[in-house]
């Protein structure tokens, strides 16, 4: 245990300026979205939240760059300390992706608070439900299916062309893992959206609705068919899960794959 | 024996780093590890850490694989491998952590011995920075060390301050390989010295052996190696 603390201390000494500066990012970005002054209310939410969103996906980008530094590190010799010492593989890997993970978390806890704002910018009000619903279950739902996993990913393909740079081609591995992975994500998405549903859905913004009747009005028969669905049926829980299990498989892989490493 | 290699090769993508090389490390000894540039001394010495696996023949280290016995033995590379923010309390820190034979205690004796300053590793020069390196390994109760090139690129004043440490810190159950370039500064360390060429050994010998001979360390290595 005081190994992996001292391994999660090591990662945040290596990695707190990208994990500060991508959370001072969304200052910036918040400024950016209060320089939107389309007159339509309407309108102007859809490009503040269509910006939040650029904001997120650019986040995971980052978080991925972050992680997946393990190359510079073998340029420099950090590697081969790491690799000697005691700890197995799964605790060097798991305090690495713990760390970015909570980065990832708490940057989207914040993109969640961002929503709320614009919103209330909007004129809409939430109440209390929604409004954790916003920055605790969307945004934990949302890195579960999307950051958690690519991560963990990142971490894997890293590790993966480390094991072999030395005394094979390192590239090798690392293309055909790059190139497999759209594939490998289209089987995957395909199976998820099979099975979706059947599970109950975990509903969220159950009375979301109202608050946006009350702000835009009754919408039409058509809009309302469709919220009702979303509402009713909740976001399916399947991806969650099948993404929080690749992700602890992936993160296996990469922990047991880090005891082969050469450096 | 602390370690055992038994026709060991290392084939890299296109080179070899060693070849068919069988030796056994006794405890109790430092270890010259001499050769030319290339001649596989690096290698070798990763093999023994475990930061690299033979391609051919079998490494046993401390009764187990070089990479079970990491927690038992010191490797120091050649290259700064220090993170650039680190200063000595955060490298104190690291070892603390994460190596339970680490004494703490040792390791302050040790920077004050060998002049460590406490800023940050981006603003030390290279012989602290190397310095630095030798306490955080040194401060450690292993059985074998691994030094590769401990001494390159510093100045004298620093290698002399080196060798003087590790001949004081060195204890008789522990074995120490070093492996270095200035052959005619280390010599008197050496009990036993391992010439290699061309990845192969070419030559074993006790040092007072050599000596009985009429040889030094420095004439073996121009004869064997030239």
């Amino acid at each position: 245990m005081r190994g992996f603390r001292t391994l999660l201390w090591l990662e945040h000494r290596r990695s707190w300026i990208w994990a500060v500066s991508l959370l001072g990012s969304l200052a910036f970005w918040a400024w950016g979205i209060k320089q939107v002054r389309v007159m339509d209310v309407g309108e102007r939410l859809g490009i503040r939240a269509g910006l939040l969103a650029m904001a997120a996906a650019i986040g995971v980008v980052v978080l991925c760059l972050m992680i997946g530094r393990i190359r510079a590190e073998t340029r420099h010799g950090q590697y081969q300390v790491l690799l000697l010492t005691p700890p197995r593989g799964y605790a060097h890997v798991g305090a690495r992706y713990l760390y970015a993970a909570t980065v990832a978390f708490v940057y989207a806890v914040t993109i969640g608070f961002l929503y709320w704002w614009i919103m209330a910018l909007a004129g809409i009000h939430l109440d209390a439900r929604t409004l954790l619903e916003l920055t605790l279950a969307a945004p934990f739902y949302a890195s579960s299916v999307t950051v958690l996993p690519l991560l963990a990913w990142t971490i894997l393909l890293m590790v993966f062309i480390s094991a072999y740079r030395i005394s094979g081609p390192g590239w090798v591995p690392g293309t055909v893992m790059i190139l497999g992975t759209p594939f490998a994500m289209r089987w995957l998405i395909n199976g998820i959206v099979r099975i979706s549903y059947s599970l109950p859905g975990w509903r969220l913004f159950a009375n979301a609705p109202a608050a946006l009747i009350e702000r835009f009005g009754q919408p039409d028969t058509e809009e309302a068919f469709q919220m009702s669905q979303i509402i009713y049926k909740g976001v399916p829980v399947e991806p969650l899960l099948i993404m929080l299990a690749l992700t602890g498989v992936l993160l296996a892989i990469a922990g047991r794959i880090w005891q082969e490493v050469e450096a | 024996m602390l370690a055992r290699l038994e026709n060991v090769t290392k084939r890299y993508r296109t080179a070899e780093g060693v070849r068919d090389l069988t030796m056994d490390v006794p405890a109790g000894e430092i270890v010259g590890v001499l050769g030319l540039n290339g001649s596989g001394k690096s290698t070798l010495l990763k093999l023994i850490a475990g930061l690299l696996f033979p391609t051919g023949g079998s490494i046993t280290v401390l009764d187990g694989s070089p990479r079970a016995a990491r927690s038992r033995t010191v490797y120091l590379g050649e290259t700064d491998t220090l993170w650039p923010w680190m200063t000595s309390d955060d490298a104190e820190r690291f070892m603390v952590g994460l190596y339970p034979d680490f004494d703490a205690r040792r390791y302050r004796e040790l920077l004050d011995g060998l002049q460590v300053p406490s800023r940050k590793t981006r603003a030390m020069s290279k012989g602290e920075r190397g310095r630095l390196r030798l306490a955080m390994a040194l401060a450690r109760n292993a059985k074998l060390y691994l030094l590769d090139e401990p001494l390159a690129g510093i100045d004298l004043i620093s290698r002399e301050t080196i060798l003087t440490s590790l001949v004081r810190e060195w204890h008789t159950d522990e074995t120490i390989l070093l492996s270095t370039h200035e052959v005619a500064e280390a010599e008197g360390l050496f009990e036993r010295v391992i010439y290699l060429r061309d990845g192969r050994l070419a030559l074993d010998a006790r040092a007072e052996d050599l000596r009985e001979r009429g040889k030094s360390v420095v004439a073996t290595f121009k004869e064997v190696l030239s």
